[in-house]
């Protein structure tokens, strides 16, 4: 078989077990007396505990445990920048889904019993459900302690005047951008499975894309020992950020101590998923944009607001970058940006694809097209004049360097055939359809930013079968990085597949790295992998050099399966390589961590510790063309384009997974998706009500990888994981402008609010 | 735990049901077992028709068309005597659910769901489609515009089911129209539909016209006053548009999380207008 190759197609390696549903997820394990776990839920947004029944529970046959916030031993605080959040509630509730008792059954018949005979005293507390209403005086605090109120974290970034760039500019356009919660709806919803082992150590299988961190969290928060816990994560049956951070771990970890020995399931199903899982923060946009008579961007004044519910979960972080991508890819030279980040009663925010930058993305994209409008320019030619480039200082004062690709991407949109053939498209609508094209630009951030470590190590073995055997440590979410690590340490081998093994995250056996997030999961395990496997190469090469007598190492190179020794054409197999070589010869591990930025766009550590700023970013332009029914309001999605530039891309084949998944899960954002709370109460609670996009919705979808070469990352690449989601709401928003003329400042842009908006618009012409 | 019983012909149908008059009876089960899961169903035991090769099938019976109740609506949808002869139902099963559940669910379930917002109801009131109704001891047929009373309410009563939908070829109506608005393209209920049928002369004038609504109020939604104005007229735009406001005014919808009343309204009356483009 061929070696594996940087840039080639090559087939995932779960694809076969994934489809042939061999796979085993966290989701599927069992065992023999197995114990099943589950969690009684608030139910109500904002209110005092005064008591938690569960005497009648605890006597009905089946029901081995019932435990509450008095058996736990540690902090009972879980969160990863600012630990706020209960594993079991105690004194309050502070969302209609905290957890409040868990409950350790022999089966599901009896767990279900049990949590519906567990009654809650509870005594209601006014709840507050808008993040701006909750930073107005008098507003019901969620947490009593906290020293900011409601304000989890408020970020400002200023660069240049904005009071005299405004003063400067010859047009200002000003709106307010509003947007939902977004629920990720993974396949698989949050499982996971534990015991606890006769040595002590406590084991848990999870779908989670933080194992290592994972750790350390159900370990501080149960007031166990770290060494004792070992988190496996297979991979995810989706997770998009909602499964970065703690979901059933510290319950598991809680319950193993209740029936030692015995395996422990707990498995949320869709509606308990939808209820207690963080969702993207609903987001609340005020801009104000000025421009020189030339169309180039002068000022730019943004305050926002995310709604964070009632914990942090990564919500400060995910405020912090989208504070520093809500100007955009352009030059601005005088730039205010407020950032607030607010405790609500409303359901978790958290770590979302994207994570915070839809939202100011957004708000941005349209405040060109609207701009361009007022210009008279096209929407093009604003986004071309303003561009940014490698040696620009970008809106936040940190000079862009490394590959920036962005003006690359608008001059091969301006090329494509959709572009240039838009208005011929666009003038063969059918009756009562109006047809529009959209444009949005993109970039994103990769990684942690300047203080949280952006690490990797990586660990790669000759096993004794002859095959290298690779310890990922950041686990594959589905986006298939798993796959593309085989790949790198394939090519830097000479190995094919067959040759290659693949050990899924193991806090055991693999070695600590950061988490599958950040669009960084292969950009930095990449690069510590690269390490690894050119080192084992080296000592493989000089062991075989000596066995064969060679005078110089460059007379040996790695074949798929063995080394062979060009002067003689012998070859020996790595089977027998694997002898030769001593225990200690045969593991390499390699570390890496992201390089930072070296300059600081703000004094404000705590900005600094959420992320900001970024050094790297991807860049692109989306493209849409849209079809809106006068008659019905709904929007269809009729064609997408998105040029990326994410630097060099390994696998073509994942990369396009990875657009076009962010795109379909985009278009959702923009046009369906809405999980609707109500005063803390959620009316869309199942896959019925919370409407995703099927394979009907998404469009025929074209992706183009600009690949150019990022010096910082693997084999030049970039991340690419999130940038797609970015852009298809502006592009939708701007196309359905193009078409009829109507812009929604809220989203999703359901068939209601276009139909409401153009009928606005019919009796405003109607009027004049 | 339920017992579930699975009879395979109407003989041992007729004695289960007889032993278990408190069952819940159903055939494929779409609608049931999401009931089921929500804790709804209080009935002690269930009864599946599917196994009832009798209750399946399209038959041919000179000008009429029968068609077994529990015929799955991926059956109807590859039905060549459907597809020629009822083109509009052919259209609404064709955005029904998703091919996953066409391939469980049935017309005589879609029926006895009697859901305001079913995707076959509004195609088999333009029919002037016939329910068949079996008990052990009795048949009769009804028209399913008296049989259907209300969301979730029929006329079938104990020891009943519906074992067949009879429907009369329309060779006259020479052109079939269903549209369905939902919230996207698949997996959708509707928020309003509507469903028609023409009679339209070589000179494109309406003969003769059915329409009927779907989603906008307790059952479905005729109107013979609309009918009635369209007759004689091309469709021409300010026709359809003098009809609309009556649309408006006799649908009765309600607001839930799909949708408002007053956008139900709107898109009832709009869906009318469109009939002036609807292609032949």
């Amino acid at each position: 078989m061929k070696s594996l190759e940087i840039g080639r197609p090559i087939p995932r390696v779960d694809a076969y077990s994934k489809t042939t549903g061999q796979e085993r997820y966290a989701a599927d394990y069992y065992g023999e007396n197995l114990v099943w776990a589950g969690v009684k839920r608030a139910g109500i947004a904002h209110a005092l505990i005064k008591d938690i029944h569960i005497d009648d529970a605890k006597t009905l046959p089946g029901v081995i445990s019932i435990l509450t916030h008095k058996d736990i031993q540690g902090s009972n605080r879980q969160g990863m920048i600012r630990k706020d959040q209960p594993v079991l509630a105690d004194n309050k509730v502070n969302h209609c889904g905290d957890a409040v008792a868990l409950v350790l059954a022999e089966d599901k018949a009896s767990l279900h019993k049990a949590l519906d005979l567990i009654t809650l005293d509870l005594e209601p507390l006014p709840g507050i459900f808008d993040p701006e209403k909750a930073i107005g005086e008098g507003a019901p605090l969620v947490h009593e302690g906290h020293p900011q109120g409601n304000v989890l974290f408020k970020g400002v970034l200023e660069t240049g005047d904005i009071e005299i760039g405004f003063k400067e500019c010859h047009a200002v356009v000003e709106a307010c951008f509003e947007l939902p919660h977004q629920e990720h709806a993974y396949l698989e919803t949050e499982a996971g499975w534990a015991i606890l082992k006769e040595n002590g150590q406590l084991k848990i299988v999870v779908s989670t894309q933080s194992p290592f961190r994972d750790r350390s969290e159900v370990a501080e928060a149960l007031g166990i020992n770290v060494e004792k816990v070992r988190i496996i994560a297979p991979y995810c049956g989706g997770a998009f950020g909602g499964k970065d951070g703690v979901t059933v771990q510290t319950l598991l970890g809680l319950a193993v101590f209740h029936c030692p020995g015995r395996p422990i399931k707990m498995w949320w199903d869709r509606e308990e998923s939808f209820l207690a899982s963080p969702k993207r923060h609903p987001a609340r946009l005020y801009y104000r944009l000025g421009v020189k008579p030339d169309g180039a961007l002068h000022a730019l004044d943004v305050r926002f607001y995310y709604d964070t519910g009632p914990y942090d979960h990564l919500g400060g972080a995910v405020m912090a970058l989208g504070l520093e991508h809500a100007c955009g890819p352009y030059r601005i030279s005088n730039v205010s940006l407020k950032g607030f980040c607010v405790y609500t009663n409303s359901p978790i925010g958290g770590a979302f694809r994207g994570f915070g930058v839809p939202q100011v993305t957004a708000a941005m994209e349209q405040m060109m097209d609207m701009m361009a409008t007022q210009l008279g320019l096209s929407p093009f030619e604003i986004r071309k004049r303003n561009a940014i480039r490698c040696g620009d200082k970008n809106p936040i004062g940190i000079s862009v360097t490394g590959s920036t690709g962005f003006e690359e991407c608008l001059k091969t949109l301006e090329e494509h055939y959709l572009w240039k053939k838009r208005n011929e498209w666009k003038s063969k609508a059918g009756p009562f359809k109006k047809r529009g094209v959209g444009i949005a630009s993109v970039m994103h951030g990769m990684g942690y930013g300047p203080v949280v470590p952006d690490f990797a190590n990586a660990k790669i073995e000759l096993t004794r079968e002859g095959k290298f055997r690779v310890f990922s440590g950041v686990v594959d979410i589905g986006q298939g990085n798993a796959s593309t690590y085989l790949q790198i340490a394939g090519a830097i081998l000479n190995q094919d597949m067959a040759h290659m093994e693949l050990v899924l995250p193991d806090t055991e056996s693999a070695l600590p790295s950061g988490s599958a997030s950040a669009s960084r999961t292969t950009s930095t395990f990449g690069n510590a992998l690269i390490g690894a496997a050119q080192s084992l190469k080296h000592r493989v090469l000089q062991r075989a050099a000596i066995y064969f007598m060679a005078k110089e190492i460059k007379e040996v190179d790695l074949i798929p399966g063995g080394v062979n020794h060009f002067t003689t054409g012998k070859e020996i197999p790595l089977s027998e390589m694997f002898h030769i070589l001593d225990d200690s010869e045969k593991v390499a591990a390699y570390t890496f961590t992201a390089p930072t930025a070296k300059e600081n766009p703000t004094e404000d550590q705590n900005l600094r510790l959420h992320g900001v700023p970024h050094l790297i970013f991807s860049y692109g332009v989306h493209l849409c063309y849209v079809e809106v029914d006068e008659l019905t309001g709904n929007i269809e999605v009729k064609r997408y384009l998105a040029v990326s530039d994410c630097g060099r891309i390994i696998n073509p084949q994942t990369f396009e997974q990875q657009i076009h998944g962010g795109i379909a899960q985009g278009i959702g954002y923009a046009l369906c998706e809405e999980f609707i709370v109500k005063e803390g109460r959620v009316r869309t609670p199942d896959l019925a009500t919370y409407i995703i996009p099927t394979a009907l919705d998404v469009p025929e979808m074209d992706s183009i990888p600009l690949e150019s070469y990022e010096p910082t990352g693997p084999f030049g690449l970039k991340g690419a994981g999130e940038i797609s989601i970015d852009g298809p709401l502006p592009a939708i928003a701007n196309a359905v402008a193009d078409a009829c003329g109507v812009r929604l400042f809220r989203s999703p842009f359901t068939p209601e609010r276009v139909l409401k908006a153009l009928k606005e618009r019919e009796n405003r012409e109607f009027e004049h | 735990m339920k017992r579930v019983f699975l009879p395979h012909n109407l003989e041992e149908l007729w004695r289960i049901i007889a032993g278990e008059p408190k069952a819940d009876i159903y055939a494929g089960g779409t609608d049931l077992l999401v009931k089921l899961r929500q804790n709804l169903i209080n009935t002690p035991s269930l009864i599946c028709l599917e196994r009832i090769e009798e209750l399946k099938g399209v038959h041919e019976q000179g000008d009429e068309v029968m068609i077994g109740a529990c015929s799955t609506h991926t059956s109807l949808l590859e039905n060549p005597i459907i597809q020629r002869n009822f083109p509009v139902l052919t259209k609404a099963l064709n955005v029904l659910a998703s091919p996953l559940i066409r391939n469980m669910g049935t017309i005589g379930g879609n029926i006895c769901t009697a859901s305001p917002a079913a995707d076959t109801l509004p195609p088999l009131y333009v029919l002037k489609a016939e329910v068949e109704i079996r008990s052990r001891s009795a048949s009769r047929q009804m028209a399913l515009k008296e049989f259907i009373l209300g969301p979730g309410i029929t006329c079938l009563k104990a020891g009943e089911i519906v074992s067949g939908i009879w429907v009369k070829k329309v060779p006259g109506f020479n052109l079939h129209h269903f549209e369905k608005v939902g919230q996207r393209k698949a997996l959708a209920i509707a928020i309003v539909s509507l469903a028609t049928l023409f009679k339209i002369s070589g000179e494109e004038m309406v003969e003769d016209v059915r329409l009927a609504w779907g989603s906008v109020a307790p059952t479905v939604v005729t109107s013979n006053e609309i009918e009635a104005m369209l007759v004689g007229h091309r469709l021409s735009r300010q026709v359809l548009k003098k009809a609309a406001p009556i649309a408006r005014a006799i649908v009765k919808p309600i607001d839930d999380i799909r949708a408002s009343a007053d956008y139900r309204r709107q898109v009832a009356e709009n869906l009318l207008i469109r009939l002036g483009s609807v292609q032949k």
